[in-house]
């Protein structure tokens, strides 16, 4: 989704008044908050945990959770939508990681086969999500293995095994293209001024 | 692992933000992170970097029920003893609670009012603070005998996030004292710790300063006076 930039600025301003009012128990703007972001971070849940009970679950717990904590939210200095996103996909990642423990919890046909039928794929959403023209030629300028990892791993929640199995890869070939990819990300998003 | 080199920490924090960390490690780094201010560093500015892709994520509307779930759990959070946040925010839960009463009373004031012989109002203060542009930008006002001062924004202002906003009385004769921090926006309630006719008693005006986030280190207003106005007392 491009996002007119003066929009998007007008959109977090909004978020943060909505946020600070929220922290004063204001229970309408509580609700506005809601309205204007759930259906992203609903989004979000529903591709990394693939099930709409546990998306609807950790919705309602991240809610809950920004009801009693919207007041720290100054003290994070993000981005409204970088805060609430992180709070959802925590949960996400805690509750997955949870059911992987000494498990073979997902049927790796099965899982490989729900991967490819999401659409749009995970890979599409990394370029796409790199509108803004830094960010775009940062994420364009990593190797196809590690654009495809990091993808992965961000909008699927892969742990490092899953995606091994995943791209049939070794587990440490896979944890390098994370690891460089990552590095190149940030040496480039720095090196831009993109990251605050 | 050794979390103390920058670097290490720096790639475990990018490792926890895109979520590929085990379970245990995920928990370990979590807890590392609530007592090291540098690993929370870390991970927020990975945040920042990494987090702003999971707008290109196509929104899904969830279900109504996930709204009505989370009003139920607060709500029952809210009334339930020793929470945080009915501590904290006392005075506001008990300002909703009168929002929440508000037609009830309007009614009971609607009786009053209509059943002569027509009593005198109740004993008020009011101020109205102004900035240079002579707009009000906030209303305070309190009861005689009661110790509840009652802030609002009138429009959402912006001290900026490491800024707040402090109100003072300013007393005919000595310093300014400070009576707490103002709202940005919506309303709260200072305690004062006399009725606020005592309180107020030789102040003849209020102000809003400028100050460093939670208010003046000093106990003196140390920013810039942003709004002020005299105290009326309608009795």
């Amino acid at each position: 989704m491009s996002v007119d930039p003066a929009q998007q600025l007008e959109r977090s301003a909004r978020l943060m008044e909505l946020l600070a009012r929220t922290a004063l128990a204001d229970q309408a703007a509580f609700e506005q908050l809601y309205r204007m972001t759930s259906p992203h971070l609903y989004g979000v849940a529903l591709r990394i945990l693939r099930e709409s009970a546990a998306a609807e679950e950790v919705l309602q717990e991240s809610f809950v959770n920004v009801w009693h904590h919207a007041g720290s939210y100054v003290a994070a200095r993000s981005q409204p939508l970088t805060w609430l996103t992180s709070i959802v996909r925590n949960r996400c990642l805690d509750r997955l990681r949870k059911h992987d423990v000494d498990t073979v919890s997902i049927d790796d046909e099965d899982h490989a086969m729900t991967i490819a039928d999401r659409n749009p794929l995970p890979l599409d959403l990394l370029l796409s999500g790199a509108e803004a023209g830094a960010v775009r030629r940062c994420v364009e300028a990593l190797d196809a293995g590690q654009k495809q990892a990091i993808a992965l791993a961000f909008y699927q929640g892969l742990s490092h095994s899953e995606l091994a199995r995943h791209l049939k890869q070794p587990l440490g070939t896979v944890k390098s293209w994370i690891r460089r990819g990552l590095e190149r990300l940030k040496t480039c998003l720095d090196g831009a001024g993109i990251a605050r | 692992m050794n979390y103390r080199r920058p670097e290490r920490a720096d790639a475990l924090a990018a490792q926890y933000v895109l979520g590929t960390m085990s379970a245990r490690a995920r928990a370990r780094f979590a807890r590392l992170a609530r007592a090291d201010p540098a690993l929370a560093a870390a991970i927020r500015a990975w945040e920042d970097r990494l987090l702003p892709l999971a707008d290109s994520v196509p929104p899904v509307e969830p279900p109504e029920k996930i709204w009505t779930g989370i009003l139920a759990r607060i709500d029952r959070t809210a009334a339930g003893a020793g929470s945080q946040r009915r501590t904290a925010w006392a005075a506001v839960s008990l300002w909703r609670g009168l929002a929440l009463t508000g037609f009830a009373t309007a009614i009971a004031l609607a009786l009053v009012l209509l059943s002569p012989p027509l009593e005198r109002p109740a004993a008020t203060l009011v101020v109205v603070l102004a900035g240079q542009d002579a707009k009000p930008a906030l209303v305070a006002s309190a009861e005689r005998n009661g110790r509840l001062l009652t802030i609002k924004a009138v429009a959402p202002l912006s001290p900026g996030a490491d800024r707040s906003l402090q109100l003072w009385a300013l007393p005919a004769v000595g310093n300014p004292r400070p009576l707490g921090l103002v709202p940005a926006s919506g309303v709260v309630q200072i305690a004062l710790p006399v009725d606020a006719g005592t309180a107020l008693q030789n102040v003849p005006a209020l102000a809003v300063s400028l100050e460093p986030r939670g208010g003046s280190p000093t106990g003196l207003p140390t920013g810039p006076v942003l709004y002020s106005g005299p105290v009326e007392r309608l009795y």
